[in-house]
């Protein structure tokens, strides 16, 4: 009964295979090949290289018993997982930016807000009491308030540099973001051992990284 | 691309049939009385007494008075929301029921198939056992790959209680359980006021796993008088099922959906499937809204899940 384990592309998953291969797991996975699933035989375990917003949706729907997610896209999908084991990287937090010094609110009592969160964005401004209009964007969402099409932006802030950089500044941390071991609940149900032992493995790999 | 042909379609229909029929059989031999649900309940008296049911989903209809409907989203609920009204003392019924539930999702209706048991007014000393029994033998008969999870909210409500938290903290953490979310449970709590209770909290993830297991790992931890009861009843179905104890597993950080339930509350699972077959648990507290505590007990079969396990195992 072997176990299936999605990995996100990009700099986390970089830093999950090369924790993986020092604990001795997946040594095929070349993320410089252009294939996708890689065996590793030895251990019974079937890794897929995926883009980093659908790990949780091949986990949830069961294709992958477990996967490395970033917490902001588990928020944002409100899916039905287990959120077993939050790792030391991956470590950034979800913040509210604006225009560096600029009052906000010009013309309206509802706050424009920009962001690649929609959900988040409005369960975190529900629980503060204030209005929003969330306009979902897929990238470069600094550009938003500076050319005018929100008030706010919701994002990813790991250094603030790239706020910096266009004139931004944070306004209020929303939320601590880092990497998670998520699974599948059904097949945690059936496969609790290789899924406990596989994360104590990473666990042992991620204690140095804090 | 060719899609569904009529043919298909009908195929399916006849193996929905014969699994309804054939579960419905089986049901009737085991002394289950037959019922048919209604399909529209009252949406303010549904409110009223199933405060769990989320009001977004729920799919509203308005009749001629202006009065809003709705299209039942939970049977058991309906069940006894209509025979509680006029219950009769020492009256016992074994039922049964085939009905749809509906639901919106985020995209459209959902509409789901279910077949179902309540055991109502009768509580001896094998009653768990027996509707337990009844759904190990469904999945049984549908798959040897089967798990049947059993966990205790008499177990976890005491424990929650003992750790009084005010309505934010109980909620928030019971989610925290319910996606066992261990490091930021342990956060959450470092940030309340210490209570012996927490201990046990803090290791919920481990009460997991075989009954002998759950036992060695509760050593040493708080419990209080509700906590211990939950315990004993577990422990009581454990020397029940024994001999089908590789397939029957426990989880006291089981967290239902519904809150309805106190007592055992339980699972099936069958493996390559993504969704939970069985669903079930004792639910006495929640007929004594209507006045009286009557023994209740039940649970439900996701046929539209099961079938698909069918057609599985034929490829």
């Amino acid at each position: 009964m072997g176990l299936t384990v999605a990995i996100p592309k990009g700099r986390l998953g970089e830093q999950v295979i090369e924790m993986l291969k020092s604990a001795k797991i997946g040594e095929s996975i070349d993320e410089k090949s252009r294939k996708l699933i890689f065996e590793d035989e030895k251990n019974n375990i079937k890794f897929m290289l995926l883009k980093n917003s659908d790990v949780i949706t091949y986990v949830e729907n069961g294709v992958a018993d477990i996967g490395f997610s970033g917490k902001d896209m588990i928020m944002e999908n409100n899916s039905d997982i287990y959120e077993l084991y939050k790792m030391n990287i991956g470590k950034c937090k979800l913040s509210v930016a604006g225009i560096k010094g600029k009052k906000i609110f010009m013309e309206d009592t509802i706050l424009k807000v920009a962001t690649k969160f929609p959900n988040i964005a409005k369960k975190y401004f529900d629980s503060k009491g204030q209005k929003i209009r969330t306009i979902k964007l897929n990238g470069s969402i600094e550009l938003a308030p500076i050319l005018g099409l929100s008030d706010v932006i919701v994002d990813i802030v790991e250094t603030g540099n790239t706020l910096k950089a266009n004139g931004l500044e944070v306004l209020e941390d929303m939320y601590d973001i880092s990497a998670m071991i998520i699974s599948n609940r059904i097949s945690y149900k059936f496969k609790r051992k290789e899924i406990k032992e596989i994360i104590e493995l990473i666990s042992k790999e991620d204690e140095c990284n804090d | 691309m060719k899609f569904l042909k009529i043919e298909d379609e009908i195929k399916f229909s006849q193996k929905m049939f014969k699994l309804k029929r054939e579960i419905e059989n089986f049901l009737c031999e085991e002394g289950y009385l037959n019922i048919e649900p209604s399909l529209l309940e009252e949406y303010d008296e549904f409110r009223d007494i199933y405060s769990k049911m989320d009001k977004k989903k729920t799919v509203k209809l308005v009749d001629n008075a202006s009065d809003i409907l709705i299209l039942t989203p939970d049977i058991t609920a309906g069940i006894v929301n209509k025979f509680m009204s006029k219950w009769e003392e020492n009256l016992k019924l074994k039922l049964f029921y085939y009905g749809k539930t509906y639901a919106h999702n985020s995209v459209e209706i959902k509409e789901k198939r279910q077949m179902g048991v309540e055991c109502l007014g009768e509580k001896n000393k094998n009653t768990d056992e027996n509707v337990l029994g009844t759904a190990i033998k469904v999945l049984n008969k549908y798959s040897k790959n089967y798990l049947f999870e059993i966990g205790s909210s008499k177990f976890l409500k005491g424990l929650m209680q003992s750790c009084s938290f005010n309505k934010e903290d109980y909620i928030n953490i019971l989610n925290l359980i319910y996606f066992k979310n261990k490091q930021e449970l342990k956060e959450y709590l470092s940030k309340l006021p210490y209570k012996e209770a927490m201990s046990t909290l803090l290791n919920i993830f481990d009460l997991e796993g075989s009954f002998e297991e759950i036992i060695k790992n509760l050593n040493g931890l708080y419990m209080n008088d509700l906590m211990k009861e939950g315990i004993a009843e577990l422990s009581k179905v454990n020397e029940y099922f024994k001999n089908e104890s590789n397939k029957i597993i426990y989880d006291l950080s089981l967290v239902s959906e519904l809150n309805y339930y106190d007592g055992i509350i339980f699972r099936g699972y069958i493996e390559h499937s993504n969704k939970e077959m069985i669903k079930g648990g004792r639910y006495d507290s929640f007929t004594e809204q209507f006045g009286f505590k009557i023994p209740a007990i039940g649970f439900s079969i996701e046929l539209d899940e099961l079938i698909k396990t069918l057609y599985k195992e034929v490829i």
